[in-house]
Parts: structure tokens; C-alpha cells; sequence
């Protein structure tokens, strides 16, 4: 979830420069969800505070959500295709390689934006709310609304 | 000036020792290197699977665990009951407690699908689970064995060993009692729910525990002149007899209680007959050899105390291991009662079939490891410290000490 | 002091509209406020939403595997041709009554009990009950013991036995924790008022599984419900499940 300033480049922690190879959302974007030293410091803070939250309650909000970090932060090559947030010189691997710290996220989590209803657009959340329900509910409203025989 | 029976090192050549020191040791690397596969690849490399959830390591982590309760038995006689004969065999009892609970619970945390996070378990607890008091069991259960230890060893504090003593004999009980529930409590599974498990377990506690005690003060006294009196080995012998029949009581008892709860009766005829490899393993391990023939051996009067004594323990031992399969393994095979008044003819589930476990090598190997790190750690524990009793004759030696002396 | 009276007509003005706003112009800013199914993203759920499930299990026909397929396509359960290890959510059982000879066939699934055996058992708590009434694992905490798999009386829990590769952004899932249904929480969580299962039945035009919230007399699983005699699996254990069968 850092913050790319230069186009693709990345500043580490310590002030190296990263090259990520493909491009990414967050190329084109001025900053990230939070100012990009908070980010820095405190990604996993917040990813933790969401992920209890989402989990145990419910709370859908997309700001520290570790999806929509994929989403944004993912780079494609040149084909389009992504390529896995995780791996090799990608974006959380560079930081993650120079700190010797083990993310555990991505033995359960998707590494690329494979989503299966959910269309994170970075728009308002209750946009895409809108647009899974079209997608998932038609069926049922027709049922809750016709009087069918069958119910 | 009388005999005395004093505390003394494992006093053995260094050749002994590493050798044994060695082959503990390669047994324990594999055990590690077979934990580390299985955790790398998951658990479809071992026999383990969505039906038979629990298999070969927990059958050891269980085992070793009730061991390490019952190995107690000794230095609670003495320190509770007040028995001044056992006073000299307390502190290698509460030595092999501590060994057997580290290496039981060791195996358990290797198993567990996700090792990397043991410190998970021991932050998050949720205390309507009887695992989350195990762990505080458990652990506790060796900060008190420790302490308990040091009370028996050290001169300045022996004073507090009866307290200590008394404290961890009324822990163990809670302790087993807490491993015996964790089956007990399982509504789903018609071998289980039944709290008389709960002192099931703690007699299988005794009896085993007793068993492993004079097996390796056995094996020890081969390397190393311990002393064991004709009384203790009498006394030794009274009690195991004293927990085999407590032990085919409540054997007896746990079944019968099924038989009459009247939805559980189906999973007694599935034990009792019909179960094959299971009914076999009951019938044959747990029931025969490890209870019937012990009662035999121990009692037939052509064979000298010691010597049945051995026998009957390894015999009960092996009992030991075929009575964990059949409770652990033998409860999971047989198929759950999701509709009681319905036979389920089909499932891609395996709803409707006696499960099969066969464990792989990997589950073995793991077991054994755990075992050879409980005997590690008493071998590493007597060759430093002050555990084995040994007879110090007076000057003035008569014949009937030399008698005893040779019957240890 | 503030004081309540109106003392001109300025100030009638100023309070008439902020009540009026109240009145008509806050629900629009938060449309959710009296939708009674969907929940904005930012707030917790809550007990005053219970989900639920009614199987009728008369219309739930021999040979048809739509609602495991759809599962299965939903939350990415793609097996690895180990049926004995590999992940099922959701199953069909073909089960005969003892008495009659009647051959019934019906889905089998997490039956999201409202005093779960496998919450009881979990030494983590990893294992819990949604206040929405979902009962599911929490596998940031699930350390992989099994014991939910031990005191569950209906085999609703798989335990993933190997690397997974290829998982879903919607259902995150991986190695050596204990998962099971969860009655699509995504897809609830996001608005949707059906389960895949659920959708995927009445695409076939079976209409045997009937979802919704329990506490709302109109859902559609409501509905089922007071329609036919439905009843609980395993009503001996007092587990009140959310799930129910009917028709058989």
C-alpha cells in the first residue's frame, strides 16, 4: 500500500528506489488511502484492525480492505494479464524481502483481482452494492415480487 | 550406623551415554523432519483426512499425555499418602511426568494444521472449550511438576514437598479429567458422549503410568545399580493388580452406559462385533492383552514377582496403545447419525461408510519422535541431577540386605 | 440557556425547514436507513437480522448437484481429485426412511446451529456465531486442531489438506484451517438477498431452497416456513439450527 510518487518507482524505508516491473492503478494516483507515511508504517495496522472488523462484524468498507489494496496496487504486464501482488520484485514483496518480514496474507488470500461479484471500482461502496445485487438478485426479487405458485 | 538410601546421578560410561544420546536424538530428528514435511505439503500426505480428523499423533500426544499423569502415581503415594517407601522414587516420577507432557504436547502442536501459529493459542482463548482449559492444564501441570521437583531435591525447601506434592496430585486429576472430556463432551459422536470418560481416562492414567514408571527404572537399573526394595516391587505389583480391575470396571461400565443410551446402542454393536478391524483391536488389544493377560501373568505363581511385573507392563503398554486406536480411531470411523430414523444410501461424503485409516509413515515417524524426546529429556534429567535412589550399606552388612539387593 | 420557543418568524423559517429536511432529505443521504435486508458497509451487523434456510425437500430432485456445483463455482472449492480430503461445503444425500421405504434426496450443509457444538469446542474462538446468526471460522484464528470437526453432528466442516492456489478475492481460503458453508457472507454482506445454492435452485426451477432473514415475516424462507411442516435434523441435541427441512 505504498504510495507510488514517480510513476513506478517506490521508495523503500530506507530510501532505495524500487522498480516494479508492469504497472499498477496506484502508478497514476497522488496518494493512497491514508498519507503515504502513515501508510508506510502503519499498513498492516490498519489491514489487521479491518480484517477483525470484516470478519467478526460484517464491516464491508473498502478503504483499508486487503482486496481493494490488491486491486489498486496490482500490476499488469504487458498482455494485461496480472501479475501475483506476492510474488518476486512485485509490490509488497520488495519491502517485504529488504525487511525479512513474512507476510502471511497470501496462503488464503488471492494475489491477483479474481473477484467473483464483487466490481471494486474505487467508486462509493453502495454503488457496486447496487450492481452485485443486480447481478446476484434478479431471480429473487422475482420470486419476493410475483406472486409465483411456488411460494 | 544402619543402610541408606541415598539420591545419585545416572552414573554410566560417556560411551552409554551419547550412544543412547544419539539414537535418541535420530529418532527425534525424524519425527521433526516428518512434522515439517507433513506441514509443508498439508495433511493429505498423511492417512488423516475429512473423516478420520484425528489419527496416529494425537493416539501418541493422548497416550503420552495420560502416561504423564499417571507416572505421578508414585510420588504422590509418597508425598500424599505419606508412604515413606516411596519417598527415594518420587523425584524420578514427577522427572518422567514433566518428559511425557512436553513430548505428548509437543506431537499435538506439530499436528496441528497451522504450528506457525501456536501463539495464536496461547493468546486467544475461548473458555467454553475444554482445549483452552487443557492448555492452561497442561502448562500449568509442568510449572508445578517443576516446582515439585525442586521441592523434592533441594534440602532448603524439602519441607514444602508434601504441599507441593499434594497440590500436583490434586492437578493431574483435574488434568486427566480435562483429557478424558475432551471426548466426552463431543454430542455428535456416539463413542464419546458420555462423561464417563472423563474417569475412564483416569484409570487408564493410573494403570499405564504405573507400568511405564517400572519399566524405565527397569531399564534403568540395567545401566546403573538403582535400588529397588522387595517391598516397593511387592507394593508395585499390588497396585497394578488394583488398577487393571479398576480399569475392566470402568471398561465395563463405559460400555454398559452406552448400551443403555439407547441411540448410542448401534455404535456399542459396531464396537463389540460387527466393526472388524476395530472390534478386533477391542477384543483383542485393548481387552485381552491389555487387561485380561496382565491379570494372568500377574498373578500366576510360577513366575517371581519381578518378572511378572515386566511382563504384565509391557503387556499393558502395548494394551495401552491398541485401547487409544480403538477410542480415538474407532470413534471416528464409525459413520455420524445425521437422521436417525433414515439410512443414508448415498454421499459423495462417506456419510454412510465405516471410515478406514491407514496412517501414513510420516504420522508414525512424528510419534515416535515424541517418544524419544520424552525418553531424551529423562536421560539428559538423571545424568545431571540427582534422581536415582541407591543403597548405601552400612559397614557392618548383613545377608538379608545382599538378598533384597539382587532383586532389584 | 436555549430557548425552545419560537420568538420570530425568522426562526419558525430556520426550524421548520431543519425539521423538514430530517424528515425528507436524511433518508435520501442515507438510503439504507429503513431498508430492512441491506446494511451499509460501515455498520456492524446485529441480532435484529437472523439468517436462515428452509429446504423443501419434496421438490429437491434425484440426480440434480446445482446447488453444490454453484457453491462450489462460488467459493472456488475446486477439489484436487482427492474425494476424501477434498473440501465440500454443501452435499446431496439420498437417504431412505426406515419405516416407510420413502426415498428422499436433499442438500446437506453447515446447518448454522444457534448453539454451535463447534463454537463450543474451539479452544481460539476462531470458530463463532455471526450476531446475524452465520455461524462460521475465523481463519485468521483457526490453528487447524479439527475439533469443530470432532463435535460437528452433521460433517459440515472440511479441512484443507493441501496449498491452494487459484482462490477466489470473495472467499479467501488456504491450508491448514478448518472451513465451512457461511451462507455466502460476501454476497450478504454486499447487498445480495440470495446464497448462491439458493440461486442456482431456482434457476433449475426447483425452488427447494428458500434463504432469507428469519426475523422478517415476507422473506421467502418465511414464507416456506409457514407453508410447510418443517422441522430441525438431530432435534434431540437442542441446537437450534437455522436451517431447516421440510417435506420429509
Amino acid at each position: 500500500m505504498l504510495l507510488a510518487l514517480y510513476s513506478n518507482n517506490l521508495y523503500s524505508h530506507d530510501g532505495e528506489k524500487h522498480i516494479i516491473k508492469g504497472h499498477s492503478k496506484a502508478d497514476k494516483l497522488e496518494q493512497c488511502v491514508e498519507p503515504t507515511e502513515d501508510m508506510q508504517k502503519n499498513h498492516f495496522g490498519y489491514l489487521y484492525h479491518q480484517r477483525d472488523e470484516t470478519v467478526k462484524h460484517g464491516i464491508r468498507t473498502k478503504q483499508h480492505s486487503l482486496a481493494n489494496c490488491i486491486d489498486c496496487h496490482v500490476s499488469y504486464d504487458d498482455k494485461g494479464d496480472a501479475i501475483s501482488i506476492n510474488s518476486e520484485g512485485q509490490f509488497c514483496q520488495t519491502c517485504h524481502v529488504q525487511t525479512a518480514v513474512n507476510i502471511d496474507c497470501f496462503t488464503c488470500h488471492a494475489t491477483v483481482p479474481r473477484e467473483k461479484q464483487v466490481r471494486l471500482d474505487l467508486k462509493h461502496n453502495q454503488d457496486s452494492a447496487t450492481t452485485i445485487e443486480e447481478h446476484t438478485s434478479s431471480l429473487a426479487k422475482y420470486f419476493n415480487e410475483t406472486n409465483d405458485d411456488r411460494y | 550406623m544402619i543402610d541408606k538410601i541415598i539420591l545419585t546421578k545416572y552414573i554410566i560410561s560417556p560411551k552409554v551415554f551419547w550412544s543412547k544420546f544419539i539414537l535418541l536424538g535420530f529418532f527425534i530428528l525424524v519425527g521433526f523432519a516428518c512434522s515439517l514435511y507433513m506441514e509443508h505439503e498439508g495433511h493429505y500426505v498423511t492417512g488423516m483426512n475429512n473423516q478420520i480428523v484425528w489419527g496416529l499423533p494425537h493416539i501418541f500426544a493422548v497416550l503420552l499425555i495420560v502416561i504423564a499423569s499417571g507416572v505421578l502415581n508414585i510420588a504422590s503415594i509418597s508425598s500424599v499418602f505419606d508412604k515413606k517407601l516411596y519417598k527415594p522414587l518420587a523425584p524420578l516420577s514427577a522427572l518422567l511426568a514433566i518428559a511425557f507432557l512436553i513430548a505428548g504436547l509437543i506431537i499435538l502442536v506439530l499436528d496441528l494444521g497451522k504450528p506457525d501459529r501456536l501463539i495464536v493459542a496461547m493468546t486467544t482463548y475461548n473458555f467454553k472449550s475444554i482445549f483452552a482449559w487443557n492448555i492452561f492444564l497442561y502448562s500449568g501441570f509442568a510449572v508445578v511438576l517443576a516446582a515439585y521437583i525442586w521441592t523434592m531435591l533441594d534440602r532448603e525447601v524439602n519441607r514444602f514437598s508434601k504441599y507441593v506434592g499434594t497440590f500436583a496430585f490434586g492437578w493431574r486429576i483435574i488434568l486427566t479429567t480435562g483429557t478424558g472430556s475432551i471426548f466426552g463432551f463431543l454430542v455428535a459422536r456416539e463413542a464419546y458422549a458420555t462423561a464417563i470418560l472423563a474417569p475412564l481416562f483416569i484409570v487408564m492414567s493410573l494403570l499405564y503410568g504405573t507400568a511405564v514408571y517400572f519399566l524405565i527404572l527397569k531399564t534403568i537399573s540395567k545401566f546403573h545399580k538403582t535400588y529397588i526394595s522387595n517391598d516397593i516391587l511387592m507394593n508395585l505389583r499390588r497396585l497394578t493388580v488394583m488398577f487393571l480391575f479398576a480399569n475392566l470396571y470402568f471398561l465395563f461400565l463405559y460400555h454398559i452406559t452406552n448400551m443403555y443410551i439407547a441411540k448410542h446402542v448401534e455404535y456399542e454393536i459396531f464396537i463389540l462385533s460387527n466393526g472388524g478391524i476395530y472390534t478386533f483391536a477391542f477384543w483383542l488389544g485393548q481387552l485381552l492383552i491389555g487387561i485380561i493377560l496382565p491379570i494372568i501373568v500377574i498373578n500366576s505363581k510360577k513366575l517371581c514377582n519381578e518378572l511378572s511385573l515386566i511382563i504384565s507392563s509391557i503387556l499393558i503398554l502395548i494394551g495401552s496403545f491398541v485401547a487409544m486406536y480403538v477410542i480415538i480411531i474407532g470413534g471416528q470411523a464409525y459413520p455420524l447419525t445425521i437422521f436417525p430414523d433414515h439410512i443414508i444410501i448415498e454421499s459423495s461424503f462417506y456419510d454412510n461408510v465405516v471410515h478406514s485409516y491407514v496412517p501414513s509413515l510420516y504420522e508414525f515417524g512424528l510419534g515416535l519422535g515424541g517418544v524419544a524426546l520424552a525418553l531424551i529429556i529423562v536421560l539428559i534429567g538423571i545424568a545431571n541431577f540427582k534422581f536415582l535412589p541407591t543403597l548405601i550399606k552400612s559397614p557392618k552388612k548383613n545377608l538379608s540386605d545382599e538378598q533384597e539387593n539382587t532383586a532389584s | 440557556m436555549t430557548d425552545t420557543k419560537i420568538t420570530n418568524r425568522r426562526d419558525f423559517l430556520v426550524k421548520s425547514v431543519t425539521a423538514l429536511s430530517i424528515i425528507y432529505v436524511v433518508p435520501d443521504i442515507f438510503p439504507m436507513a429503513d431498508a430492512s435486508i441491506k446494511k451499509p458497509f460501515d455498520k456492524k451487523v446485529n441480532a435484529s437480522t437472523k439468517w436462515g434456510m428452509n429446504v423443501e425437500v419434496d421438490k429437491c430432485v434425484d440426480g440434480c448437484t446445482a446447488c453444490v456445483e454453484a457453491c462450489i463455482d462460488e467459493n472456488g472449492l475446486y477439489g484436487l481429485d482427492r474425494p476424501e480430503t477434498d473440501s465440500q461445503w454443501i452435499r446431496k444425500l439420498v437417504i431412505k426412511d426406515i419405516a416407510s421405504d420413502k426415498v428422499t434426496t436433499l442438500p446437506m450443509m453447515c446447518q448454522h446451529c444457534e448453539n454451535p457444538p463447534c463454537c463450543d469446542v474451539c479452544p481460539t474462538g476462531a470458530s463463532f456465531r455471526r450476531e446475524d446468526g452465520i455461524v462460521m471460522v475465523n481463519q485468521h484464528t483457526c490453528i487447524g486442531c479439527r475439533y469443530c470437526m470432532m463435535a460437528c453432528p452433521f460433517k459440515a466442516r472440511s479441512f484443507v489438506h493441501e496449498n491452494l492456489t487459484q482462490q477466489l478475492t470473495s472467499a479467501p481460503r488456504g491450508k491448514g484451517c478448518v472451513e465451512s458453508c457461511n451462507l455466502c457472507v460476501n454476497r450478504i454482506d454486499h447487498g445480495s438477498e440470495t446464497t448462491a445454492c439458493e440461486e442456482a435452485c431456482m434457476k433449475e426451477g426447483h425452488v427447494a431452497i428458500s434463504f432469507g432473514d428469519l426475523t422478517d415475516p415476507n422473506s421467502r424462507v418465511s414464507k416456506s416456513i409457514k407453508r410447510t411442516n418443517n422441522r430441525r435434523l438431530r432435534a434431540d441435541l437442542k441446537l437450534k439450527q437455522s436451517v431447516t427441512y421440510s417435506g420429509f
